[in-house]
């Protein structure tokens, strides 16, 4: 589903990413783990196509994402889901309008727009906040909001930056819940996160990164 | 498909609505532009039929010398009405030439009776047939006539044609390039308000792409913004434009001859060509601002 070979980003004098070699299979839980700037947010937007790398090659089933085209990238993000650290949620749009953006970039006709997004809304338990706008939300709700928008579309990948970062302990394990839900449906689900909380029990494979290489996969 | 055209007005209309102000201001500024255009191509195309009108029917004006004899009149009205092609002729006394005056003049033709003796020619009308139906040559009637002893002098209209058709051409070049001007002006309009919309929806376009969206899924209802802010611009400019003629139209207008001029609206497809190039301007704004400002990286 996922390789990387000899993967390497810099930002200046700051080594990312340093030759990383990776695989991580199809319906796979993982964990990318590490302390602050150890590369976890920068190999996650690698995999979506967000940054280029300095050396090595992605391949995203088999498609080398270095030699991928513009537009053919836009198709295969929607095959991608991303849950943001910050959201990343439009303020003057509703939830709604917020999750049904996912599907209306894909062309689909409006009543399986609102039926599949009233669908997603339902299994993140935000049905009947539809009508709000994500400025009224707690912050639980608004990743809820992300992580429907990230779901929508049935992604073969779902990639989650820090998701819990800034959710208390409860909220947490909801959001954790919702993730295994959607992992259960076939989905790859690659969540980046440093929060011990979540990785203590955790009975799916763990990499670890640190200052730009893999240091720990553990299983 | 049809879905996502309607899904692409929505936002181009959901856009104008957010920006309101600046797209009213924007289209307002379209409109002072192509209100001169409208207005420029509305006198032009008057005075080109005027023009035409005018010199469909060559006329011409025959002024006796004050004190001519019956004889030497009645010498000069058989050789006019043995003229080809002649409609009308018409002999005006001094005292209806000065009436004529005096009409025409209405509530100010009061310092007409200060001026003693009257100093307006008596005068020959002719008004020929119209030019397509006969073929008569005007400078050399004219020349004809004004050796004729009690003729002062011989006016046709073709003398004022020439010389009108030569002010149109210099009126008609400076038009054209009033007019690729305010061209150039709607397109800065258009390129900076799609700019502003741009910079106020980055965010958004942000989000866009990172959930798959394609670049023209993207620019496509900004290139609709530009669209309809153009066409909106032009619509308006028009209205304006028709309103104003009414107004005009309503009054009766004295510029050439007896007659008042007949004051005529754009032609149909002025009015679409002003409307298709509005649209067109809007597009063309639009689309180098999405080339400039756009980042979809």
């Amino acid at each position: 589903m996922i390789q990387l070979f000899d993967l390497s980003k810099r930002y200046g004098p700051h080594t990312a990413l340093n030759h990383i070699h990776l695989k991580i299979g199809k319906g796979e839980f993982v964990f990318v783990t590490g302390p602050s700037g150890a590369g976890k947010t920068t190999l996650l937007r690698m995999i979506f196509g967000a940054e280029k790398p300095a050396t090595g090659h992605i391949l995203i089933n088999a498609i080398n994402l270095n030699r991928i085209s513009r537009s053919n990238l836009d198709l295969l993000r929607r095959k991608i889901g991303f849950v943001f650290q910050d959201f990343k949620l439009l303020s003057n749009k509703t939830v709604f309008e917020n999750v049904a953006i996912a599907l209306e970039v894909t062309g689909l006709p409006s009543k399986s727009v609102k039926k599949k997004t009233h669908q997603t809304l339902r299994l993140v338990g935000l049905a009947e906040r539809e009508k709000a706008y994500p400025l009224s939300l707690s912050g639980g709700e608004q990743q809820r909001v992300a992580i429907a928008r990230a779901i929508v579309n049935d992604p073969l990948i779902l990639l989650a930056d820090e998701p819990t970062g800034n959710l208390d302990p409860d909220l947490t394990l909801d959001i954790m819940t919702l993730f295994r839900n959607i992992h259960q449906h076939g989905t790859t689900v690659v969540i980046a996160t440093h929060s011990r909380q979540l990785l203590a029990g955790a009975d799916c494979r763990i990499i670890v990164l640190h200052q730009g290489n893999i240091s720990g996969d553990t299983w | 498909m049809r879905g996502l055209r309607f899904y692409f007005f929505r936002q181009a209309l959901l856009n104008i609505k957010r920006n309101i102000t600046v797209h009213v201001l924007s289209i307002g500024t379209i409109v002072a532009s192509l209100l001169i255009l409208g207005a420029f191509l509305l006198l032009f195309g008057n005075l080109n039929n005027w023009l035409r009108q005018w010199g469909s029917a060559l006329s011409m004006s025959v002024y006796l010398k004050d004190g001519i004899s019956a004889y030497k009149r009645d010498k000069i009205d058989s050789l006019l009405r043995g003229l080809p092609g002649t409609r009308t002729i018409r002999y005006i006394s001094k005292d209806d030439a000065m009436n004529e005056l005096k009409g025409a003049l209405g509530d100010e033709a009061g310092f007409l009776k200060e001026l003693r003796p009257n100093p307006l020619p008596a005068s020959y009308e002719v008004i020929f047939e119209d030019r397509q139906a006969v073929t008569v040559d005007p400078e050399k009637i004219s020349r004809q006539l004004e050796s004729l002893d009690g003729v002062e002098e011989v006016q046709h209209s073709t003398q004022w044609l020439t010389r009108i058709e030569g002010f149109l051409d210099v009126v008609r070049l400076v038009g054209y390039i009033i007019g690729a001007l305010l061209c150039l002006c709607v397109v800065f309009i258009v390129t900076n308000t799609i700019k502003l919309t741009i910079h106020l929806r980055r965010k958004e376009i942000e989000i866009l792409k990172l959930v798959g969206a394609t670049d023209w899924f993207v620019k496509l209802p900004f290139m609709l913004e530009g669209m309809i802010e153009g066409l909106a611009g032009g619509g308006a400019a028009i209205l304006a434009l028709f309103l104003t003629y009414l107004a005009l139209s309503a009054k009766e207008i004295y510029l050439i001859g007896p007659a008042p001029l007949n004051f005529v609206f754009l032609p149909t497809a002025y009015v679409a060509l002003i409307l298709l190039l509005s649209t067109m301007l809007g597009v063309v704004g639009s689309l180098i601002a999405i080339g400039r400002f756009f980042d979809v990286s």
